[in-house]
Parts: C-alpha cells; structure tokens; sequence
C-alpha cells in the first residue's frame, strides 16, 4: 500500500519555494554563499496540523527543499503551522524555541543561525527590473514599489499599535504586556518553590522512613 | 503456427526479438523533440514526478547512480551535483539517439565529469554485480520485452542495501479521471505527436504501451518476485504515475 498521499502538489509547492527563495539569495549581496556554513545540515520541519513535512537543506549553492530524507537530521521541529507561523515572525527565536508550541529535536543554534542569516536577507528588487524594463522604467516602477512597501509597513506597525493601546487602554480586553510578563515570571517562580518544596518533602520522607526502621 | 515467442508492442503482437527494433524506431524518430513533447504532454508535471523520484532515492555526495533509459538525461544531471565530484552517475540508455541528445544536452549545460555515457540493454547491464547505491529508470520499464529479465540485471548491479526506483506511468485511481486520461491519449497525444514531432504513431504507440503495462500491485509483486525487498509504491497525479522503490537485500 503506498504509505505517502498523493506527492505530487506537495513537491510541486515546495519546487516553487525552493525556486523564490533560491532567486531571493541570488538577488541578496552575499548570495547562495551566506549558506556556506550550513553545508552538510538538515533541517527537518514536521507540520501535524496541516499534515506536512519539509526538508530544509542548505548549501553553498542555495537551498534545498524536500518532502523526505532518509539520512541525519541536525534539528527537528514538530508542531501545528500556527507555531511555525510564530517562529518565523519571532524576534527572539530562542524563547520561541523554548516558550512556544513547537518541539525540538537536535541541536538548536544552527537553526537559530539559519533563521537570522534569512530575515537579514537584503534582497535587490531593482536588478531583475531594470534587466528587464531598462534603467529608467526600472529604477522608478522600483522607486514607487519601495515606496508603497514603507508606506504598507508604516500603516502596519501603526495599526499594530492603535489596536494594542485600544485593546489595554480603552476597551480594557487584556492586561497590558509587562503585566503579563510579570504574571508568568511569578507564575515560574511559583513552579520553581512548588519543586522545590516538593524535594524537602520527599526528602523529610525518607528520612522519616529510615528513622522508622 | 509460429512456435516464435511473443509480446506486445503496444496493442499488436510480435515476436519477441521484433520488439526492441520496433521500439528502437520510435526513440529514433521522436529523439530530437523528446523534451519539448515531455512538456507539451504532461503540462510539465514530469518535472515534479522525477523531482520526488530524486527526493526519495536518497542520494547523497559519494554515491554511484545509474539511470536507466536515462533520455534526455533529467534525472542524471541532477544526481551528478547531488553526488558531488566524489561519486558517479551513469547515464545509460539502449539507444544511440536519445543517448546522443542527452549527452549534447548534458555538455551544453555544462554537466562533465561526473556523468558516464553507456549505451546499453537493460536486460543485460554490462556493470559487475553491487557496483550502484541507486539505480532509476524513468519511464523506459514499458518499452523494455522482457521487464522480469531486466529486474533481475538491475538488482544484480545494486549493492546490497541500494535502491531501485521504477518511475512509470501507471493505473489511475479514479474511474472518472481514468476516462478523460484515456480520451487525452488516444485522441490528443497522437494528434499533438503529429504537429509537434512529425509522427503520430509513435504518440500512438506511447499510449497503448502504457495502457499494456502492468498496473501498481502487479509491478510491486514483480519486483518482489525479483529478489526486491521493501517494495512500495506511490501514486501520482491520481495514479497516473506511480513511482516503486525497492531495496536490495
């Protein structure tokens, strides 16, 4: 019985990744290069909520995407693509390793070194626009794309924080984000003295126990 | 009555020994446009068939690949840089003209070094027993006569532990995808063949073979009757491919 569903969507999307992001890196000042130091490294990214693997491979000559490998994996992640989704928006992507949803197997800091060698990636739109429209066309059509991206990201991070004041300030739907910080650093305090306590107890226990005989 | 053997060359019948001309002819003729037809005929999904072919055939830096009835030379190009400047791939092929086209195309694209070119019948593989990590054949087992005898050479040519992999056009799983699959080919293909390549009957020819091929199950239980172990398959686009791996004990 064959033991994988139908392959071939999920190889044609990850055809099509491989191909943007490769372009992306050939765009970049570094090029393919910036992945140099992760010859010989796999990355595996186990998805259970959709159901979806993915290889991530990368070497000297760009990366690779697949959706099997047989062979050593340097780290492997598990969880639903929300989580994903959190990690590859995290700022910090070690407390998201840690805090988040995801599981890990392997060892960590290449794939947090992968993650930051990617969002610093300083792609260069203008150079296949100018190759194609000429150096006029292509300069300004690049000119107002930047400028509409600035815009968008400016009206994004200014939304983010209107709605953020609104929801603690003014609707007064949720704590504010130092207070919950606070919360949960009690909360792990808390967790902490409980375990604490819990190994004087067990350890006043035998103690009381080799008295007792 | 002829006490000649005999097999099937899409729906006829012919002798056995008939059948590698006949089907030598149609490589022949249809060499030159064999990519372009690829692309045209399957909208260029057989990219994507062979791209998950190389996915699971594991092959790492290192490694020896043959790839049988390698054509155009797809598969073989994009193991020589997976195998790196320490392994080996050798294209082989049994005809001299898509060997050819290959190898030009190979060259043109700058592929040396670690690429062989061997012409030769898959049913006999002239390599010395355990020589490949992995061997692959992409849609050539059909047009081979005799594809038990050809199994046999291959798992005698894999090391143990290496892999076969059988891309092939196969049964459909759907009886409503199976129906308009059956009306592309014996009415768009040949038509198709006939103003891109010249030559209908070879696109004729492809689609009767494929429907004489043996389905999912009974290439598996061949395999497995050859001495493969570990024998799966996994279909594709509704089944119209179905690509089988199996291990050498």
């Amino acid at each position: 019985m064959p033991s994988l569903p139908d392959p071939t969507l999920h190889t044609a999307a990850l055809a099509a990744l491989e191909v943007a992001t490769n372009r992306a890196l050939t765009l970049s000042p570094g090029g393919p290069q910036i992945l140099a130091p992760f010859d010989d490294h796999v990355f595996a990214f186990h998805c259970t909520a959709p159901t979806l693997d993915c290889y991530l491979l990368p070497s000297h000559e760009g990366l690779r995407l697949t959706g099997v490998y047989d062979g050593q994996i340097t780290t492997s992640l598990t969880g639903t693509a929300s989580d994903f989704i959190d990690l590859a928006q995290a700022e910090d992507t070690a407390a998201t390793l840690v805090n988040g949803g995801l599981s890990m197997e392997g060892n960590s800091a290449p794939l947090i070194e992968l993650q930051r060698v990617l969002s610093a990636l300083e792609v260069d739109w203008e150079a296949p626009l100018v190759d194609t429209l000429g150096d006029v066309a292509g300069h300004q059509i690049a000119q107002l794309l930047r400028q509409a991206f600035s815009w968008s990201q400016l009206a994004a991070s200014s939304l983010v924080r209107q709605l953020g004041e609104f929801v603690h300030e003014e609707a007064r739907l949720s704590p504010p984000r130092l207070e919950i910080e606070d919360f949960y650093r009690d909360i792990h305090e808390l967790g902490l003295r409980v375990d604490r306590l819990e190994s004087r107890t067990q350890r006043l226990r035998q103690r009381l126990q080799k008295l007792r005989s | 009555m002829s006490s000649k053997e005999t097999t099937h060359f899409g729906f006829r019948e012919v002798d056995k020994e008939q059948k590698a001309t006949l089907v030598a002819d149609v490589f022949h003729s249809v060499a030159g446009r064999y990519d372009l037809m690829n692309d045209l005929m399957s909208g260029g999904i057989h990219r994507i068939w062979k791209r998950f072919t190389i996915e699971l055939s594991g092959v790492r830096k290192g490694n020896t690949v043959l790839d049988i009835a390698g054509g155009t030379g797809d598969l073989a190009a994009r193991f020589s840089r997976l195998v790196g400047s320490t392994g080996r791939v050798v294209l082989a092929d049994i005809n001299e003209s898509m060997l050819q086209v290959g190898r030009d195309k190979l060259l043109d694209q700058g592929q040396q070094g670690t690429i062989e070119y061997v012409q030769a019948d898959a049913q006999q593989l002239p390599f010395p027993d355990n020589s490949f990590d992995c061997i692959t054949i992409a849609f050539g087992l059909r047009n081979v006569t005799d594809i038990n005898l050809a199994l046999r050479s291959m798992l005698n040519a894999l090391k143990p532990g290496g892999r076969l992999l059988v891309l092939e056009f196969s049964k459909p799983q759907n009886a409503l995808l199976s129906k308009a699959y059956d009306s592309y080919s014996f009415h768009v293909l040949p038509i198709m063949g006939r103003i891109v390549a010249n030559d209908s009957d070879s696109y004729q020819y492809l689609a009767e073979s494929i429907r004489k091929h043996p389905d999912q199950n009974t290439l598996r239980d061949m395999m497995e009757n050859a001495g493969f172990c570990q024998c799966t398959y996994h279909n594709m686009t509704g089944g119209i491919v179905a690509l089988h791996r199996g291990l050498k004990p």
